[in-house]
C-alpha cells in the first residue's frame, strides 16, 4: 500500500491526537466505574509493571499540562494557590491537588482518583507530590529511588563499581514494588505479561530512536518542540502497548518519506535556522509560543524533553527479554540517571546534539515551576557559548502559569535572537564569498 | 541626497533620529509616548524631519523599534531594541564591546562584537529591582523628582544595604531607612548601589568584556553612572545623546538597507 | 603519610577558635557570634593554614564521622547573608537564596575546600553538583541519600554509598579511615549530639536562661570547627548557662519550622525572641539528625547508615512513609509543650513551601495555633514580620 503525501504527511499529529482522545475516553470510563488506577510518573516510568497488572495508567504531569494547552490551568491553579500553595512551586502538582478537589473533573474528561502512587526519585517534587495523595486518600506510595550521576561526567572519582551496586538496590526495589502490586490487586505477578509488555516497549524505542535521528536531515521533519510533545504524550501514555508500538513504527514511515522528499514543518521558509530546545514548552500559549520561531523559519531538531521524558525510550537500550525483571531494574536505573544527566549534567550531551543535527543556536527556556531543568541552565549557557560557534536565547516563563508568560517580552527576545542569527548567516556568506553581493535582506517580521 | 530614520517607541518617551547618507544625524526628537502610540511615533518622526529641514519624501528607508515598533505604522521594518542599542552604541563610541542599558521599564546587558553585532544578551524586564522603576518608587516614596534623586545621593558617605528584592517593598524599606535616622542622602545613594548590583549581576551573564557603554534615560543621574563606575572599577562611555542611541542605531541599520549593504561603524565607509 | 599528618587523638585536637574564657559567658557567646557571622570563615583558614584538609557538605545532613576520621574538617555550607557579585549569573530566577550564596562563598575565595558534596534534598540541590563542577577546581557530587528509607536494602545500599564517599574523602586527605578511626569519630560525634540535646533541653525546660539566637550560634558553630572543640565549647558553656541569673518572663513557647536548609538571619530569630520562647525547631537540624548514640559495635560505616535511616529527626525533604512530617511536628510541639507553632519556609524553596500546605492543615485539624512565614537568608528588615508575629501573639494571649 502506497501511502500518498496527504495520507501519511502529519499522520502522526492526527493519530496522536486521536489516540490521546480515547486514552482519556478511557480514563474517563474507569472513573465512573471506580476502577483502580496507578498514578505513576514520565521519569523513570514503571509504566510497564503497572500494566502488568492490569491497573490504569494515570500521568498526573500529562493531565496538569493538558489543562495548560486547553487555556484553563489558572483556573486550577488559583483553586490550590486559595488552599494555602505558593504562587512559586511546581504548577503540575497544584493543576493536579485542584483535580482531585474538582473530583477528577478535566477538560479532556474525568480523571480517577489514585489507589496507589508509584514513583521515582528522578524528581524530587513527585516525591512531595504523592505525599499529596497519601494524606488525601490514604493509599500505599512506592517509591523506587533511583541513584543517579554522582558527579558531571569526567570529574567523577567513582569506580564502576557502584553502577552495579545501584542497580541491586533498584532491582531489589522492583521486587518490593510487585509484592505491593500484589497486594493491591490480588493478583499474582505474571512474568510473561511482562515479557509481552517490555517487547511492545522495545518496538516503540527502537522507532523513537529512528525518529529522532531522522531529523539530522535537511531539511529537518519534524518540529521537536512542538510536534515532539504530541510524541511524547503518546510515548507515555501508551508505553508498552500495541498502539503505541504501531503508531511509533508509522511515524518512522512518516518521517523517513518527509526526508526523502524533503517536506519540513516549515510552511513559508525556504532556509531553516535549526535550533535546539532545552526545557519544557510553554505550553500556556503553546501555539503562540511555537510560532514565534516559525514565523522566523525557526525549527527545533533537537529538544531535551525528547531526552528526559521519554522514559529512557532515547537510550540506545533494549530490554532482555529473557530476564525481564532483571533488565526492567537495569532499563529503570538507565533511563532515571540519564534523566538525571540530561537535566543536572548535561554539558557535554548538547554540545553533541548541536553537532549531530547541525544547530544553529540553541532555546533555553527555564521555567518556574521545575527547578530541576532549570535550575542550570544560566550556567550551561554559559559554556555552551564559549564551546560553540552557536547563538543562545535564554527566555523565562512557565509551563502552566500563565502570569508569568508575557508574550510581548518573549517575542522580544526571541526577535533579537533571530536578528542574530540572519545576521550571523550573512556574515557567514559574506565570509565565504569573494566579492558579496548585496547583503541578504533578513525578512521582516510578519 | 537620502535620509534614511530610526524611530524608537519606548514606554514612556519615543525617539526618532533622521541621518544623511554618510550617517550623520541630520534631526533628532523626543516626546512623551503617551496612550497614542501611533501617533507618538509620526510625530517623532515629524518633528525630526522638520529639525533637519528634511522633506518625507527624501527618506528612503525607515526602521521602528523599542517595545512599540509594530506601531510605527510608516516602517519599513521592525528590529528590536537590543540590536539597534548596539549599532547605536559601536556608533558613537567604536571600540564598545558591553551595552549596559537602563530605562524606564527594564535594563539590558548586551555584548557585541566591535562594530555592533550582538554576541548575547540578556534582559531584566519581570522584575523592577535593577531598573529605573527602582528610583521612581524611591522618588515616590521621598516625594522628591526624579532628576534631584542623583544630585542628593552624590553626596551620600555611608549607604545604607538596601535588602527588599521587591521594588513594590522599596518604598516601605526606604520610609524605614528613614523612621531609623538614617539620611536621605545615604539611602538614596544605598538605593542607588542596589540597583548597580542587579544590573552588574545581569552584565555578568553576558560577561563584561572591553569597553561598557552606558545607554537609557538613566543615563542622566550622575551618580547611577558614579557609582556603576566605581562598582565596576572601569569608566562607562556615557554621552549626552545616550536616550538617543537606540534611535540611532535603527536609523543606521536603516540606511544599510536602503544601501543593501553594510556600512562600518567607524568610518562610514560603505563596505559591498 | 607520615604520623604528623594524622588527625590528633582526642584530647589534643587543633583549636580554631580563640575563645575568651577567662572573660566569662557572655564574653565568651559574643565571640562565637563573631566567629558565626564572619563570612570569611576564619576557622576554616586557620584548618588550611595548617595544611588542613577541608569537606563542604550542603544540607541538610552529611555522614560527618566519615570526613572527620579521614582527618578532614567537615564544613557545613548553609549559605551566607553575602552580596551575590558572581554566582547569581550562575543561576536562572526561581531560586532559593542558599544555592547562589553557597557558590558565592567559594567563587570569592571566602571558603576554600578541597571537596564539595551535595544531597538530593530538592531539585535545586541536585543541580549544584553540576553547576559547582563547571565554576570551582574542587571535585564536586552527590551523596545519594536514600529517598526510599523504606526499602529492605537501604541499608544495605547506604552502607556501600557511604563507603564510596569514604573512599573519595580517603583520596582528598591521602589518609586510610581505618574501622578503629571510624569508632573513634563517631564516639566524638555521639557525645557532640549528646551536648547538643542537652541545649535543646534547655531552651524546652528553662528558655529564659538561652535565648533562640544564643542557642543558635552554639549550635552551628559545630559546623566550622572540630567536633571535639565543639564538645570542648559546649561543656564549658551550658553549666554556666544553668547558672544564669535570668528570669522567667511570661512569652509564648512556640515551636520554628523552616530552618531546616537557608537559614533564618540571627536578627529575625532575634526578633521573635522578643515575644516568644522557642522552645524547639528545626534549625540546622542535620547537625542533630542522628536521635541517640550510634552503636561503637560492629561495622561502624553500616552503624552510621542504619542510625540515619532508623533513629533520625524528620525535615520535608526527606520521605520516609514512617515519618509523615505533619504527624512529626504535632508530636514535636506536644514533647516540647508548645503553645504554638512558627512554620515557615525560605522563599522559593519548593519542599518547604509545599509543606506548609501539609502542616497548616494538620495544625489546623490539631486546633493548634500556628502562624506562617517566609524568609530570606539576606533579609534585614523584619518590620512586617514583627507585627504579625506582634497580632498573633496578642491574639492568642487574649482569646
Amino acid at each position: 500500500m502506497t501511502a500518498t503525501t496527504e495520507d501519511i504527511v502529519g499522520r502522526g499529529a492526527r493519530d496522536g491526537g486521536e489516540l490521546f482522545r480515547n486514552w482519556y475516553d478511557g480514563l474517563t470510563t474507569a472513573a465512573a466505574k471506580n476502577e483502580k488506577a496507578a498514578y505513576v510518573f514520565v521519569m523513570g516510568s514503571l509504566a510497564e509493571i503497572v500494566r502488568t497488572f492490569d491497573l490504569h495508567c494515570v500521568f498526573p504531569e500529562i493531565n496538569s499540562l493538558q489543562t495548560a494547552v486547553r487555556h484553563c490551568s489558572d483556573e486550577y491553579l488559583s483553586l490550590a494557590e486559595d488552599h494555602g500553595f505558593s504562587p512559586d512551586v511546581c504548577g503540575y502538582v497544584k493543576a493536579d491537588y485542584a483535580l482531585q478537589l474538582r473530583g477528577g473533573e478535566h477538560p479532556m474528561g474525568r480523571i480517577p482518583p489514585p489507589s496507589i502512587a508509584v514513583q521515582t526519585n528522578a524528581c524530587n517534587t513527585y516525591l512531595k507530590w504523592s505525599e499529596i495523595w497519601e494524606r488525601m486518600y490514604d493509599i500505599p506510595v512506592v517509591t523506587v529511588d533511583v541513584p543517579g550521576s554522582r558527579s558531571a561526567p569526567g570529574t567523577a572519582v567513582l569506580s564502576g563499581e557502584s553502577v552495579e551496586r545501584d542497580r541491586q538496590y533498584v532491582l531489589y526495589q522492583i521486587k518490593e514494588l510487585i509484592s505491593h502490586l500484589e497486594t493491591l490487586t490480588g493478583k499474582k505477578f505474571d512474568v510473561d505479561r511482562l515479557r509481552e509488555v517490555l517487547r511492545l516497549t522495545n518496538r516503540m524505542g527502537r522507532a523513537w530512536r529512528r525518529v529522532l535521528e531522522l531529523n539530522r536531515a535537511r531539511p529537518a521533519v519534524f518540529d521537536a518542540m512542538m510536534e515532539g510533545t504530541i510524541y511524547l504524550g503518546v510515548a507515555n501514555a501508551l508505553r508498552g502497548t500495541e498502539e503505541g508500538a504501531v503508531y511509533f513504527e508509522n511515524l518512522v514511515e512518516e518521517m523517513e518519506y518527509k526526508a526523502e522528499h524533503s517536506i519540513s514543518p516549515l510552511v513559508d521558509h525556504d532556509k531553516e535556522h535549526r535550533l535546539v530546545f532545552v526545557g519544557v514548552p510553554c505550553y500556556p500559549i503553546f501555539r503562540r509560543f511555537y510560532q514565534l520561531f516559525s514565523e522566523w523559519g525557526g525549527v527545533f531538531v533537537s529538544s531535551t524533553y525528547t531526552w528526559f521524558a521519554s522514559g529512557g525510550l532515547n537510550l540506545d537500550f533494549e530490554y532482555d527479554l529473557e530476564n525481564p525483571v532483571e533488565s526492567l531494574a537495569e532499563g529503570v536505573m538507565l533511563s532515571v540517571q540519564r534523566a538525571g544527566d540530561s537535566m543536572l549534567f548535561h554539558d557535554k550531551y548538547l554540545l553533541d546534539g548541536i553537532d549531530e543535527f547541525g544547530a544553529d543556536g540553541v532555546v533555553y527556556h527555564p521555567i518556574k515551576s521545575c527547578r530541576t531543568v532549570s535550575t542550570s541552565l544560566a550556567d550551561s549557557r554559559r559554556v555552551v557559548l564559549a564551546e560553540r560557534d552557536v547563538l543562545c536565547l535564554y527566555i523565562e516563563s512557565d509551563m502552566m502559569d500563565k502570569r508569568v508568560v508575557s508574550e510581548a517580552q518573549l517575542k522580544n527576545r526571541i526577535d533579537a535572537f533571530f536578528e542574530g542569527l540572519e545576521s550571523r548567516r550573512i556574515r557567514k556568506a559574506t565570509a565565504g564569498t569573494a566579492a558579496a553581493p548585496g547583503a541578504e535582506q533578513s525578512a521582516t517580521t510578519p | 541626497m537620502a535620509y534614511a530614520a530610526g524611530v524608537d517607541v519606548g514606554s514612556t518617551q519615543t525617539k526618532a533620529i533622521v541621518v544623511d547618507e554618510e550617517g550623520n544625524i541630520a534631526g533628532r526628537a523626543l516626546l512623551p509616548t503617551g496612550a497614542n502610540v501611533v501617533q507618538a511615533a509620526q510625530h517623532a518622526f515629524e518633528e525630526a524631519l522638520s529639525a533637519g529641514d528634511v522633506h518625507e519624501e527624501d527618506v528612503g528607508f525607515v526602521i521602528g523599534t523599542g517595545y512599540g515598533r509594530y506601531r510605527v505604522e510608516f516602517g519599513d521594518a521592525q528590529i528590536t531594541e537590543i540590536v539597534c542599542h548596539s549599532r547605536g552604541a559601536a556608533h558613537m563610541f567604536p571600540e564598545t564591546e558591553t551595552v549596559l542599558d537602563m530605562g524606564g521599564q527594564d535594563t539590558k546587558a548586551i555584548r557585541i562584537r566591535k562594530g555592533g553585532d550582538v554576541i548575547d544578551f540578556c534582559m531584566n524586564d519581570k522584575c523592577a529591582a535593577g531598573t529605573g522603576r527602582f528610583l521612581q518608587s524611591a522618588a515616590a516614596a521621598l516625594e522628591m523628582e526624579l532628576s534631584e534623586l542623583g544630585p542628593a545621593a552624590l553626596r551620600g558617605q555611608r549607604p545604607v544595604k538596601i535588602s527588599t528584592t521587591c521594588t513594590v517593598f522599596a518604598e516601605s524599606e526606604v520610609l524605614s531607612w528613614l523612621a531609623r535616622g538614617k539620611k536621605m542622602e545615604d539611602i538614596l545613594l544605598g538605593v542607588h548601589r542596589s540597583i548597580s548590583t542587579r544590573s552588574i549581576a545581569l552584565l555578568r551573564r553576558v560577561g563584561i568584556e572591553g569597553e561598557i557603554t552606558f545607554t537609557g534615560g538613566v543615563t542622566k543621574n550622575d551618580a547611577m553612572v558614579a557609582v556603576l563606575d566605581e562598582m565596576l572599577g572601569t569608566s562607562l562611555n556615557v554621552s549626552d545623546d545616550s536616550h538617543y542611541i537606540g534611535a540611532l542605531g535603527a536609523a543606521l541599520l536603516a540606511l544599510e538597507r536602503m544601501r543593501g549593504a553594510r556600512v562600518t561603524a567607524d568610518t562610514g565607509e560603505v563596505v559591498a | 603519610m607520615s604520623d604528623a599528618q594524622r588527625l590528633p587523638a582526642s584530647d589534643d585536637f587543633v583549636r580554631l577558635m580563640d575563645l575568651p574564657f577567662e572573660g566569662g559567658l557572655n564574653e565568651v557567646l559574643h565571640e562565637c557570634r563573631e566567629i558565626l557571622e564572619d563570612t570569611d570563615f576564619p576557622t576554616v583558614k586557620k584548618w588550611r593554614e595548617q595544611g588542613g584538609k577541608v569537606m563542604g557538605h550542603f544540607q541538610v545532613y552529611f555522614p560527618e564521622e566519615l570526613a572527620h576520621a579521614a582527618g578532614i574538617l567537615p564544613v557545613k555550607i548553609r549559605g551566607a547573608p553575602v552580596d551575590r557579585e558572581i554566582a547569581d549569573s550562575r543561576f536562572g530566577s526561581y531560586m532559593c537564596s542558599i544555592l547562589r550564596s553557597s557558590l558565592e562563598i567559594a567563587m570569592t575565595g571566602r571558603l576554600e575546600m578541597d571537596m564539595f558534596v551535595t544531597h538530593p534534598i530538592c531539585d535545586g540541590a541536585r543541580n549544584l553538583a553540576g553547576i559547582w563542577s563547571r565554576n570551582r577546581p574542587e571535585p564536586a557530587q552527590i551523596l545519594y541519600l536514600p529517598q526510599n528509607p523504606n526499602s529492605a536494602f537501604a541499608s544495605t545500599w547506604l552502607t556501600q554509598e557511604y563507603r564510596r564517599v569514604l573512599a573519595d574523602l580517603e583520596a582528598i586527605s591521602g589518609q586510610v579511615a581505618t574501622d578503629a578511626d571510624l569508632r573513634a569519630s563517631t564516639e566524638i560525634f555521639n557525645k557532640n549530639r549528646a551536648l547538643l540535646r542537652e541545649v535543646y533541653q534547655i531552651k524546652r525546660e528553662t528558655p529564659w536562661l538561652l535565648p533562640i539566637h544564643e542557642a543558635y550560634v552554639l549550635v552551628a558553630l559545630g559546623g566550622l570547627v572540630q567536633r571535639e572543640e565543639h564538645n570542648e565549647l559546649l561543656e564549658w558553656v551550658l553549666p554556666r548557662i544553668r547558672e544564669r541569673d535570668a528570669r522567667q518572663q511570661d512569652k509564648m513557647r512556640v515551636v520554628f519550622e523552616g530552618g531546616f536548609c537557608e537559614q533564618p538571619p540571627l536578627d529575625l530569630l532575634r526578633a521573635i525572641a522578643e515575644f516568644c520562647y522557642v522552645v524547639d525547631d528545626d534549625l540546622l537540624i542535620g547537625l542533630r539528625w542522628l536521635l541517640s548514640d550510634v552503636p561503637l559495635e560492629g561495622d561502624p560505616v553500616n552503624s552510621l547508615a542504619v542510625a540515619y535511616l532508623d533513629d533520625s529527626s524528620y525535615s520535608p525533604v526527606q520521605h520516609d512513609l514512617r515519618k509523615p512530617k505533619e504527624k512529626m511536628l504535632l508530636a514535636r510541639i506536644r514533647g516540647a509543650g508548645a503553645e504554638a507553632a512558627i512554620v515557615s519556609a525560605a522563599k522559593m524553596c519548593e519542599p518547604g513551601l509545599d509543606e506548609l500546605v501539609a502542616y497548616s492543615q494538620a495544625l489546623d485539624e490539631a486546633g493548634t495555633a500556628y502562624f506562617v512565614t517566609e524568609f530570606e537568608e539576606r533579609m534585614s528588615s523584619f518590620d512586617h514580620l514583627q507585627i504579625q508575629l506582634e497580632t498573633f501573639v496578642e491574639n492568642l494571649l487574649f482569646n
